[in-house]
């Protein structure tokens, strides 16, 4: 097997009297699309904004391309929850604010910034504000964001979940598209187990109390896929299956919340 | 919506027209004594005479020196003292007590102290615009960079930015239109500063001659120099958010 592009070594996290991540190791390999699935509390966004370097280990070491990873850089693109764009700037400063940061700012860069607009079918709009724009625009802008900087791996931290039902399923559309043309070593966090399966190679279903690396579920469903594919046996089995891997973790998790 | 701002047009010009009417009527009809009231044809006519003499411009210019000498040194303390206050807790727990006890002051009332301290001439005014108008510019500074969103500060670092780029690239266009809103604050204050400052006593200035004028029961160029003063207001208050509009057109609401 090749060396892989991302490599978790006993991964741990823990704040005073709580143990959010105990003890994760895994691996990805270049140009695998990974969603992380679990109940709320399973350390599944911790997870992955250790990996961005947003926050610090208490134990263990996250390695990209053999190198041992601590702080944000512009080899990870990180995808917000929300959007997050900065609403002085117009849509394409905001694309482009991650090549700035690096100090880049060639002809060849701002190509690539609207070459990522144009991607995320945006083009057009590069002179428009943040709050000009669509929810669903938007959130496209914090992908073409996160794209301009071409990083090794793509972090997307529930990026679907604010947006309504229908487009969510275009953007998830859009999303296996976009990954088509590029194949970016991607880690999705959500919440919502259709999605993962639709967009993934494999799933890591997380466990809670602490968060650890429960189960890795291989999605052998052909590509390219789209929404039709969410019909099949074989995708309503992967999501039952994963479903049932979960379901005691979320009752219980639920009923915690509540009391 | 055109058709609506239109309407709210003329009606504006119908009460300001309306209004000066009513005025010129009651000074000419109701009020016998020239003492109490003057016109406002009259007022126009002091203010020919005024322009004519060359005093309008020799007083107008030294007030407008005294508020851009006093504007100017608020803004280069104002700003920075708003942002040691956003960036140390220490530093704004020491200074707080004193800005907000400052900004709440009516520090104008300290005028005849700075005249007794600096003299007649134009740094007592300044002194006075200063200390009306360093206040507000800090305290706004102070709150548009303590609610810079943390969501877009993690969102540049996700990229590895740097403090100074975080700073340069969020905390400061994030707290700007707040800036702004502090130093449009602070044009009335320094207007009220300088007059009433030159009121306390000072060798020319619009205020001086308001305080002149009056003594000499000159009504008409008396309100002739209020006129002006509330002209000036008007202008730098609608040129300031015509500034504001084209430096943060982000903000504006668009269809």
């Amino acid at each position: 097997m090749a060396h892989p592009k991302l490599e978790v070594s006993w991964l741990r996290k823990s704040f005073p009297g709580l143990d959010v991540i105990g003890g994760i190791s895994a691996a990805v390999q270049k140009g695998e699309f990974i969603s992380i699935v679990g109940p709320s509390g399973c350390g599944k966004t911790t997870f992955l904004r250790i990996v961005a370097g947003l926050e610090q280990a208490s134990g263990g070491e996250v390695r990209l391309d053999g190198r041992v990873v601590r702080e944000p850089g512009a080899d990870r693109g990180f995808v917000f929850q929300s959007d997050n764009l900065l609403p002085w700037r117009t849509i394409y400063d905001n694309a482009r604010i991650g090549q700035e940061i690096a100090g880049r700012s060639g002809a060849a860069e701002r190509q690539r910034t609207m070459d990522m607009l144009k991607l995320v079918g945006l083009e057009g709009f590069e002179h428009y504000y943040p709050r000009q724009l669509s929810g669903g625009m938007r959130q496209r802008v914090n992908l073409a964001r996160a794209l301009a900087v071409d990083p090794e791996v793509l972090l997307m931290d529930e990026p679907f979940s604010a947006l309504d039902a229908q487009t969510r399923e275009i953007m998830q559309t859009e999303l296996l598209r976009i990954w088509e043309r590029g194949r970016k070593t991607v880690l999705f966090v959500t919440h919502q187990i259709d999605e993962a399966v639709l967009l993934s190679d494999r799933v890591w279903v997380f466990a809670r109390r602490p968060g650890r690396l429960q189960e890795v579920i291989d999605i052998p469903i052909p590509r390219p896929r789209d929404l039709s594919a969410k019909r099949t046996p074989d995708f309503v089995a992967l999501v039952d299956r994963i479903w049932r891997l979960i379901e005691h973790d979320v009752r219980d998790s639920v009923l915690h919340e509540n009391t | 919506m055109g058709g609506k701002s239109h309407a709210a047009g003329v009606i504006a010009l119908i009460s300001v027209v309306g209004g000066l009417l009513a005025w010129e009527a009651a000074s000419r009809l109701l009020v016998s004594n020239k003492l109490f009231l003057a016109a406002p044809t009259q007022i126009v006519m002091a203010v020919i005479g005024l322009a004519r003499s060359g005093a309008l411009a020799h007083h107008a210019a030294v007030s407008a020196g005294e508020f851009a000498a006093g504007f100017a040194i608020s803004t280069v303390i104002g700003i920075p003292l708003g942002l040691v206050m956003a960036s140390s807790k220490t530093a704004k727990s020491a200074l707080q007590p004193w800005v907000y006890g400052l900004y709440a002051t009516p520090t104008v009332a300290l005028a005849p102290l700075f005249i007794l301290w600096l003299g007649i001439g134009i740094w007592s005014k300044v002194l006075v615009v200063l200390s009306l108008v360093v206040f507000p510019i800090a305290l706004n500074t102070e709150a548009g960079l303590r609610t810079t969103s943390r969501e877009l500060v993690e969102t540049v670092r996700s990229f590895g930015a740097s403090a100074s780029q975080v700073f340069f690239k969020v905390s400061l266009p994030s707290a700007a239109p707040l800036i702004f809103t502090g130093l449009r604050l602070g044009i009335g204050r320094g207007l009220i500063g300088v007059v009433v400052a030159e009121l306390f006593g000072a060798r020319a200035g619009l205020g001086q001659l308001i305080s002149e004028s009056s003594e000499t029961f000159n009504m008409p160029n008396l309100f002739a120099g209020v006129c002006l003063l509330a002209l000036s207001g008007i202008a730098l208050t609608v040129g300031f958010t015509s500034l504001e509009r084209r430096l943060f057109p982000w903000r504006e609401e668009q269809g």
